[in-house]
């Protein structure tokens, strides 16, 4: 083997060492150093020279590619997942002559599906999952995905949260905690426009919180305008129907004056 | 069509053969030849629409062409000694030379051309490549496109663009039928490029649609979208290649959930399409569909029974049922029997985005139907099929209800769901937004049909004999004469 090669997969060897007793820092800085030997190898994208070592070098650079969406993953960081995830697709897209496929790739896919729901970018979801063919789709982790997003748009809530419990591979944890944030925030809007009134134990439920303190924080900031009597929480339904509405008057004189506009221009 | 009102009085071939005339039955050769003359007087006169011209005859003589008129089409046109013709030569099979149509008018019709023009080696490569598509021979096909494109590079006359951009789409179609479209991808971009610095419209927009059919073919549609957010626009040129663009600029919005926008352009392009191109049609109007059953509208049955769709379109005939009637179990049937066509079809997943849009039609129904309904038999209604139906039912109800889809409260304490009374339409805004929406179509319709009418040039000004221009200056005279007396008199 080439001697960058060797130095590479040292290094990468140290990388997992120090992933695997969590030692962050270190794993950050190996992987940056990583990085830049990688590019180095002419045969990897967006060149995709054919060398002799190619196949080795392209394996070897997408394993260090997904320990990276991983560590990303453990460090919170959406934006270094995201910035990695770009790297690491050409692999997955356009490499599917020359190497076997990975078996993290679909659970990194799916993982990077996930979330795209959480940051609520619907209509990316749907673009990458165009690009997966039909049998990916049988595969858990993109199942759990798909799923998910289609509870999210129906609003059954309760499914998303119970799917918390089943996640496929731990690496979803993360996201599913944000996810649950968001779906908290989501329940909270419909509840608003439902109900009347809630009990408190009712919205505690609903709501997902564990004692009626949290319930009263929540509420005291992001939703100051409930009240809670009597042990009921009383959504806003102070704006009953205004009796006489008001004539949006602007808009009525600029849609008049247009049509007055185009008819002078019949001849 | 316009331009051929205009042209028939200017007709450059020699001696127009009478169909009734000398030769009964004029040999491919005779039109090509003739063809061939079209096209020397087009490029001589810097006339782009005479080639077009051209071209169009030559697809009506596709079904004809043989293997023999082709070569001696070659022979005629190309001067033996020129590379094309060598390379050509060499592409086009050699067939036994029974039966030569003996062209008994010939002698009058001499027909012979000035070789070496680029018009002419184009359309050669043209006609040859055409011919070898049709007879299935598609890795001789694919040499021939490459070395036509090699060739075009070269070029620069704006006379060629209209037969370049015929090459291209053929080029792309060649490595379509093949399968081997990502190859030429690289080619198209480049070609692009050449194509917007030469200021060559109709080629760009030819390539353009190439490109975004190439990356569609992918479902590569993020990149799609930003080639053609990034691409420079104008007014289309033709009318087929704008109708292709609508079509690809709706499927890309329907995936990125910009429904309103792409059911515009699908509904344009089914529109403006030639009624001849009935697959392209089906297509649209199964797109459309789709799109319109995902923005919760309905399409009125018409849409399926329209002449020469109706078996095409009777998978997504049965899934509007579904939608409309909003059961799931009907939806989850249908769906699994045609999975085949819709995946064919490429809409599998959007039919998967349908469920919601089932499910909500479904508690639209109820809640009119039922001033108060528990939350249970919602979930039995529904079929929602799931660990915990009640909950899941109240959670969609919620949401619907937030969305502004259904008009209700739920009680949770009781476990149902009131609908509240639909008050008068009327006395709302509803109406006058109706209208507005209404007015403005047909305003822009109006004002559409008035900029795309054409004139034949030189119509308006009628040839004035002497005596009636008198006659109107004339009366120009007395008018001001009488204006200006007016005036006076006001004084």
């Amino acid at each position: 083997m080439d001697p960058k090669m060797t130095e590479v997969t040292q290094m990468f060897a140290r990388f997992k060492a120090a992933y695997a007793r969590n030692d962050l820092d270190a794993c950050v800085t190996l992987l940056s150093q990583l990085k830049v030997h990688l590019t180095k190898f002419p045969s990897l994208p967006p060149s995709f020279q054919q060398t002799p070592n190619a196949v080795e070098e392209l394996k070897l650079a997408r394993d260090i590619y997904e320990h990276a969406v991983v560590l990303s993953v453990k460090l919170e960081d959406q934006d270094a997942f995201e910035r990695d995830f770009c790297q690491l697709k050409p692999y997955y897209m356009d490499t599917c002559g020359i190497i076997p496929p990975s078996a993290e790739e679909y659970p990194i896919l799916g993982l990077n599906l996930l979330r795209l729901l959480v940051q609520n970018r619907i209509a990316e979801f749907h673009t990458e999952l165009e690009l997966l063919p039909v049998k990916a789709l049988e595969h858990p982790c993109i199942k759990h995905a798909v799923e998910l997003e289609q509870s999210f748009m129906e609003g059954a809530y309760n499914r998303v949260l119970s799917a918390r419990q089943a996640v496929p591979h731990e690496t979803y944890v993360y996201f599913m905690d944000l996810l649950a944030k968001t779906v908290r925030d989501e329940i909270a809007g419909c509840s608003e426009k439902g109900y009347d009134s809630l009990s408190v134990s009712d919205a505690k439920q609903m709501l997902m919180f564990s004692s009626d303190q949290d319930l009263h924080e929540y509420i005291t900031e992001e939703h100051p305008e409930w009240e809670i009597t009597n042990g009921a929480v009383f959504f806003q339904k102070a704006k009953e129907s205004q009796p006489c509405k008001e004539i949006p008057s602007l808009q009525l004189i600029n849609q008049t004056l247009s049509y007055a506009r185009e008819l002078e221009r019949i001849v | 069509m316009p331009e051929d009102v205009q042209m028939n009085d200017s007709e450059p071939q020699p001696a127009a053969p009478a169909p009734a005339a000398a030769a009964p039955a004029l040999s491919t050769l005779h039109h090509l030849k003739e063809i061939a003359t079209v096209i020397e007087a087009g490029s001589l006169s810097k006339e782009v629409r005479r080639i077009s011209r051209a071209f169009r005859l030559t697809v009506a003589l596709r079904r004809r062409l043989a293997a023999r008129d082709v070569s001696a089409f070659l022979a005629f046109a190309l001067p033996a000694s020129s590379e094309a013709y060598g390379r050509l030569t060499a592409l086009v099979p050699k067939e036994d030379d029974t039966e030569m149509d003996v062209d008994a008018a010939s002698p009058a019709t001499q027909i012979s051309i000035k070789h070496g023009l680029p018009e002419i080696e184009i359309f050669c490569y043209l006609l040859v490549l055409i011919f070898l598509i049709d007879q299935k021979k598609y890795d001789e096909a694919k040499a021939c496109a490459n070395v036509s494109i090699a060739r075009l590079k070269n070029l620069n006359r704006r006379t060629v663009d209209v037969l370049a951009s015929r090459l291209y789409f053929y080029y792309s179609y060649v490595y379509e039928l093949t399968n081997s479209l990502a190859e030429i991808r690289g080619n198209l971009l480049a070609l692009h490029r050449m194509a917007t610095l030469h200021h060559d419209e109709l080629g760009q927009e030819t390539l353009l649609n190439l490109l975004l059919r190439n990356y569609l073919h992918y479902n590569l549609y993020d990149q799609a979208e930003k080639l053609r957010s990034k691409a420079p626009r104008f007014e289309a040129h033709s009318n087929q290649q704008f109708c292709r663009y609508l079509f690809y600029l709706g499927k890309i919005r329907t995936i990125q959930l910009e429904y309103t926008d792409a059911k515009e352009s699908l509904l344009q392009a089914a529109r403006k399409a030639p009624t001849t191109a009935r697959g392209f049609r089906i297509q649209c109007n199964k797109w459309a569909i789709i799109v319109r059953l995902l923005l919760g509208e309905i399409p009125e049955r018409t849409v399926f029974m329209q002449k020469g769709m109706k078996k095409a379109l009777t998978p997504y005939f049965e899934l509007t049922n579904a939608v409309r009637v909003g059961d799931l179990e009907l939806f989850r049937a249908v769906a699994d029997k045609f999975a085949s066509t819709f995946s064919a079809d490429r809409t599998r997943n959007l039919i998967v985005r349908l469920r919601h849009n089932v499910i909500r039609t479904g508690l639209r129904n109820i809640s009119i139907s039922y001033s108060r309904i528990s939350l249970a038999d919602i979930a039995k209604k529904l079929r929602l099929d799931s660990e915990n139906p009640i909950a899941d039912a109240e959670s969609i109800v919620a949401k619907a209800i937030r969305d502004g889809a259904i008009d209700a409260t739920i009680d949770h304490a009781n476990g149902w769901m009131v609908s509240k009374e639909t008050g008068d339409v009327y006395s709302t805004n509803e109406p006058q937004i109706a209208f507005n929406s209404r007015i403005a179509f047909c305003l822009n319709m109006h004002n559409e049909a008035v900029k795309a009418m054409r004139f034949p040039p030189n119509s308006h000004k009628e040839k004035e004999s002497a005596e009636k221009r008198r006659e109107r200056l004339q009366q120009e005279e007395e008018l001001a004469k009488h204006m200006a007396e007016e005036d006076d008199d006001d004084f």
